[in-house]
């Protein structure tokens, strides 16, 4: 397939995928507070420090910002016909996902030192 | 040849009436933008959450504001509904639930669940 065909494709697979991520990692989160209270302080970081929850947490903040990133683009080509606005929207956009992204990771990280 | 176009042409939203599956695909577009506008204040519960016992506590009163109270509630129906239309979705991609007698059934599954799972937030975790 050539580039040009891959542009509708490759956004399309990674929102289906990074839902399959999002929508198991929610379920386990839902299922692990019948067996942990993570609404006390303690057990909440002792459970996002195990290196596997703070991975799994780090990859769940990455399906989310890419997720939400082709959705509203998806949202934004729809109803914003005017090129400025798109691309101030557009920028807008990916400068709060990025940064959201970043200071989540950066909380992940913080946890574990 | 050209056919008359006698089909009914609304621009106006009040007059559309979207059948079920058409009413769950355009909630789903709007829980996903209220989802990604509550992105930043999720990341600063999680930050705020993480610090310490005192920040857990601020993060805990912050969730008991009224208004943020009546947020989480818009916050919660978003993800729930975002949740089970997206699964109706994915099956959609694998051809399942894909024509109108089935399509239907599977907006009102994703309804019933919805609601089930709204309900069960509402009275053990939300109070």
């Amino acid at each position: 397939m050539s580039a040009a065909g891959l542009q509708g494709l490759r956004p399309w697979l990674v929102q289906r995928i990074s839902a399959a991520y999002i929508a198991l990692f929610l379920v386990y989160l839902v299922m692990t507070t019948f067996s942990i209270n993570l609404f006390s302080a303690a057990n909440w970081r002792g459970w996002v420090a195990w290196p596997g929850h703070n991975i799994a947490m780090g990859l769940f903040i990455i399906s989310i910002l890419w997720h939400a990133w082709i959705g509203v683009r998806d949202v934004i080509l729809d109803y914003v016909g005017n090129v400025f606005s798109r691309l101030l929207l557009l920028t807008l956009v990916a400068l709060v996902l990025l940064g959201s992204g970043l200071w989540g990771i950066r909380a992940l990280i913080l946890v574990m030192s | 040849m050209s056919v008359p176009d006698n089909r009914p042409y609304f621009l106006n939203l009040v007059k559309i009436r979207l059948p079920l599956p058409g009413i769950i695909s355009i909630f789903h577009r709007i829980s996903g933008v209220v989802l990604f506008l509550a992105i930043p204040f999720a990341v600063y519960l999680l930050d705020l959450s993480l610090q310490n016992d005192q920040g857990f506590r601020d993060a805990a009163e912050l969730l008991q504001q009224p208004l943020i109270k009546l947020l989480l509630l818009v916050l919660a129906w978003s993800i729930i509904h975002h949740f089970y239309a997206g699964i109706r979705f994915l099956l959609i991609d694998f051809d399942i639930g894909v024509h109108k007698a089935a399509s239907r059934i599977g907006a009102m599954l994703v309804i019933a669940a919805e609601l089930l799972t709204l309900g069960i937030l509402l009275v053990s975790v939300y109070p």
